[in-house]
């Protein structure tokens, strides 16, 4: 049977897949994930598991075009399925109804400068 | 893009490209590509080289990996297909197919029903929980004409062992089985059994079932009884401790207990057990350090130096004894069923030749299976060269074909196999009368082991050299044609065919010598007439009205007593003194004492003097020797002369020719013979030929008369003396049917290559035909060969099995002399039966009409 859990590191990427839009690349996205996040990963990281995340169907690829850059090779460009969508919305609302049930962390008591 | 940007290092490229898979290379290359430049923005070109191996190395994940296998490589479809096409193939070529299956499975069946055999002698006496602390104690007695050893010890050595050397842990007298009539108020039977010291069932594992190891045999009237003696007594094994048994008539025994009965594994079988004090009271000999009779059994503590244990007990007797021809040692108790036999004082081997010599006929005949499968499927492998080709093309690799033609020759082994134990189920009760033992084709783990591991075995070993042979070709020369036989691997068939009629000419003569010399033994003149003769017990009383009422039946020729079984030694003395006998002749002599009658009865010829006679009254201190003894003793004109024995002159009246006592494997020994009635205990007659039957129920009749109360328990000289070579018998039974099934199997491989040849040079002998060649011409073309290979076969094995047989008949002290014809004889029905093996294929193979070979291409 198909693993159809997502698991964190797996939610970032597949925000990042979604920041990204069509520059959705395994470079990208590992370039991505550094800047955001402080820690540095490998490419092979990130393939890994974009290729995990489409097996899921949470991911859909496809070649680009080819460039000039990068030897005239091609780039696998990622979009986010309406599934892989549903699942990170159930993923946040989860989270959040948990953030609302903890009462020292309910949002009305805590002062996050009205971002939330 | 700059183009003189520092490359990213070709080799992690190549690397790369090596492991990552097809599909993924040109998206991965770009992104690392792209990363190389990101960091070579900023940092240094090595940096980036660096970063670029980090890169590549963290690609090494599961998913992107190439799988190394072949793609299409499926386990079960390539077996279910390599199955499918061996089937096909032995469907075609049944023949081919019939003598591999028969072959093996005929081969494999005899070396299984030879392992049964051998482990079953194997595990003799093996059955003891101290085996390894088990030991015999045994006597080495340095006469004059050799060493002999002996297993007879004085009745006090076992406990005076005991008590002085600190390693031995137990010890224990027993004394030989012998028949003794054993009553429950009317019920009288014969059984077997022995006189045994209080520590018998702490140092035997044999089961006692009731009663107490360490109390059953203390008290002086307790008698051990197996189950089954009791079955026979009192119809149950249940409530008989306690009860009486009386033994001779003489002497009541209570039982004390009961032990399982004795194993078949066990060289000992009797059925009770009485304790040795009565055995000393009634033989007062045998509380004398000098008198050897009973035998002697210890435990002896872990871990001792044996070879130092002997050094230290080799003087122990003569202190005791004076006696200073007397040395003591000890022998592992297991070792008394194989290793039984003595030369001059050193363990000669015994049995244990015989389970060599079975191990080695097993070994070789399923070599010569082995050959078999071997030459044909090297030989037919051109019929399958175009499969291999194709194969190849393909992109099989060698290592598949190897498989296939292993497992093909694995499957066939193990066909065989389900043949040959079906062959064993239905074989195993002959073997078992032949052998003469109780096997039984029992599942045990290492039965188990070592059948499967026989049979992967022969399959690796015969299906080796055609798997590596045929896999080794290439598949352009195949496709082509152009593979020629290569010298080598003809001569490797010759020599392999050669190899398998050498065996079988060995074995065919072993055969006819062992049966050679079986039939001399058994036919050679013992010095007496054993032919007719019932002997039984003598039961003690009237022993002079019984036989003279005896020799009134009108079926007996004469009969008389004597003290002596006539097969084997009984009882000797060294204490014989003689005119001219130097201090240092240690001689013993055996003694025979018989009544009126005895060697008349016997036919036993005298050479000079005269036999003991009614009508001399001084006869009963005479003595008679045999020419053995007379000339051990270096006496000239013996009769008349006076010898002196234990202390009294007896005079020499006369001297027997030499006569046997035991098998002709041993010299006659020196022997006396005394007149003394009173010393018998064996009574013997000689029945009218063909009156036996109703003699011996007159016989029985009048036993029953004088005995009442004592069985009549008679067996005939001659059968007793025919099982005295029971182990030669077997052996040249056995090893008879095994020459046979060699030389079947070796028929077997020799038609198929045959067939092959024929079949092969099939056009060639249609183009010889046409241009006038004879039926006859074409025979002996194709015979040439085999009768040339089968001629050095034999010229190899006359030489080696003339030293075989040399070998085996120097075990016997009077032997056949090796004709020049058993070997002629073994060679010529080798040629024989090779030339009509072939024979029947190549008259076959001459009478083809040429057109129908030669019309098609």
């Amino acid at each position: 049977m198909k693993e159809t859990r997502l698991g964190d590191f797996e939610e970032v990427i597949l925000l990042l897949v979604g920041i990204l839009g069509e520059e959705a690349y395994a470079f990208k996205l590992a370039e991505e994930f550094e800047s955001q996040t402080g820690r540095s990963i490998s490419i092979g990281a990130v393939h890994s598991t974009l290729s995990r995340l489409e097996d899921k169907g949470f991911l859909k690829s496809a070649m680009g075009k080819a460039t000039a850059e990068r030897g005239g090779r091609r780039k696998r460009i990622y979009t986010i399925t309406a599934y892989g969508q549903r699942a990170l919305v159930a993923s946040r609302d989860f989270k959040l109804s948990l953030w609302q049930q903890y009462p020292a962390f309910a949002t009305d008591k805590l002062n996050f400068g009205g971002q939330i | 893009m700059k183009p003189d940007r520092p490359i990213p290092s070709p080799l992690a490229q190549r690397f790369l490209r090596w492991f990552i898979k097809d599909e993924l290379a040109e998206e991965v290359l770009g992104d690392l590509e792209e990363q190389y430049d990101a960091v070579l923005e900023s940092r240094s070109s090595f940096q980036a080289k660096l970063n670029y191996w980090y890169q590549v190395f963290h690609y090494l994940r599961p998913f992107a990996i190439r799988n190394f296998k072949s793609t299409y490589s499926n386990p079960t479809l390539m077996f279910r297909h390599n199955f499918i096409i061996s089937f096909r193939h032995f469907k075609r070529y049944k023949s081919t197919f019939l003598i591999n299956l028969m072959g093996l499975s005929s081969g494999l069946a005899c070396a299984l029903l030879i392992y049964l055999w051998v482990s079953d002698e194997l595990s003799i006496d093996k059955f003891h929980k101290n085996d390894s602390q088990l030991f015999q104690v045994m006597v080495r007695n340095h006469r004059s004409d050799g060493i002999a050893v002996i297993d007879n010890t004085p009745g006090p050595l076992a406990e005076g062992l005991a008590d002085e050397m600190p390693e031995i842990t137990s010890s224990v007298t027993a004394s030989w089985t012998e028949q003794l009539t054993l009553s429950v108020e009317e019920k009288n039977v014969r059984a077997a059994g022995q006189y045994v010291g209080k520590n018998f069932f702490h140092i035997f594992s044999y089961d006692l079932v009731q009663g107490d190891a360490n109390q059953v045999l203390t008290d002086k009237s307790a008698i051990v009884i197996s189950e089954g003696l009791a079955l026979k007594l009192f119809n149950s094994t249940e409530n008989i401790i306690g009860k009486i048994v009386e033994v001779e008539h003489e002497k009541q025994y209570q039982i004390s207990g009961v032990f399982e009965g004795t194993p078949v594994n066990s060289s000992e079988q009797f059925d009770f057990l009485l304790p040795f004090e009565v055995f000393k009271e009634k033989n007062q000999w045998a509380t004398d350090w000098g008198a050897h009779g009973p035998r002697t059994y210890a435990t002896i503590r872990a871990g001792t130096n044996i070879e130092q244990f002997n050094l230290k007990i080799g003087d122990y007797l003569k202190k005791k004894s004076g006696d200073p021809n007397i040395a003591l040692f000890v022998r592992p108790y297991s070792d008394k069923y194989l290793y039984g036999k003595y030369e001059n004082g050193e363990p000669s081997g015994g049995r244990i030749e015989y389970v060599r010599l079975f191990s080695i006929i097993a070994l070789f005949i399923l070599l010569i299976a082995c050959i078999n499968f071997m030459n044909l499927s090297t030989a037919r492998a051109s019929r399958r060269l175009k499969e291999v080709g194709l194969k190849k093309a393909i992109g099989a690799g060698r290592s598949a074909l190897v498989s296939q033609y292993l497992g093909e020759s694995l499957l066939v082994a193990f066909l065989s196999l389900t043949m040959a134990l079906l062959m064993i189920v239905l074989f195993l009760p002959q073997f078992n009368e032949i052998t003469g033992k109780q096997l039984s084709l029992h599942f045990s783990l290492t039965l188990m082991y070592s059948v499967l591991g026989v049979t992967l075995l022969t399959g690796l070993l015969a299906g080796s050299y055609p798997a590596l042979y045929l896999s080794g070709f290439g598949p352009i020369s195949i496709l082509k044609g152009k593979i020629s036989t290569s010298v080598g691997e003809v001569w490797t068939r010759k020599g392999l065919v050669v190899l398998q009629f050498a065996i079988s000419v060995i074995l065919i003569v072993s055969v006819l010598v062992i049966y050679k010399q079986i039939k001399y033994v058994q036919s050679t003149n013992l010095g007496y007439d054993k032919d007719n003769v019932v002997f039984f017990p003598r039961v003690g009383k009237n022993l002079e009205s019984f036989l003279a009422e005896v020799n009134t039946l009108p079926g007996i020729v004469k009969a008389s007593s004597i003290g002596h079984s006539m097969l084997g030694y009984y009882s000797s003395t060294g204490s014989l003194q003689w005119e001219g006998k130097s201090p240092d002749d240690n001689v013993s002599f055996e003694i025979v004492p018989v009544n009126h009658g005895m060697l008349e009865m016997l036919d036993i010829e005298m050479k000079e003097g005269r036999a003991f006679s009614d009508n001399f009254r001084s006869d009963s201190t005479a003595i008679l020797f045999n020419e053995a003894a007379v000339e051990v003793m270096g006496l000239k004109d013996p009769v008349g002369k006076v010898v002196k024995l234990w202390d009294e002159d007896r005079q020499i009246i006369g001297v027997v020719k030499n006569f046997h006592f035991t098998s002709l494997h041993e010299n006659v020994v020196p022997t006396f013979i005394l007149l003394a009635p009173e010393n018998t205990w064996n009574v013997m007659a000689r029945i009218e030929a063909g009156r036996e039957r109703e003699t011996l129920d007159q016989l029985q009749q009048l036993h029953q008369e004088y005995y009442p109360g004592f069985p009549f328990d008679y067996q005939f000289l001659d059968e007793k003396y025919q099982a005295l070579y029971i182990a030669e018998q077997r052996v040249a039974t056995l090893s008879q049917y095994f020459a046979v099934l060699a030389i079947l199997i070796s028929c077997l491989g020799l038609f198929g290559l045959a067939a092959f040849t024929a079949e092969r040079r099939l056009k060639e002998i249609g183009i010889r035909k046409i241009l006038g060649s004879s039926n006859l011409g074409i025979v002996y073309l194709l015979s040439r060969d085999f009768t040339r290979m089968v001629g050095i076969a034999i010229l190899i094995a006359l030489p080696v099995s003339y030293v075989l047989s040399k070998h085996w008949l120097q075990g016997f002290a009077y032997r056949i002399d090796l004709a020049w014809w058993y070997f002629a004889g073994a060679g010529l029905a080798a040629l024989l039966i090779a030339w009509f093996t072939v024979g029947l294929q190549t008259i076959k193979a001459a009478r083809v009409n040429p057109s129908q070979c030669l019309k098609d291409e």
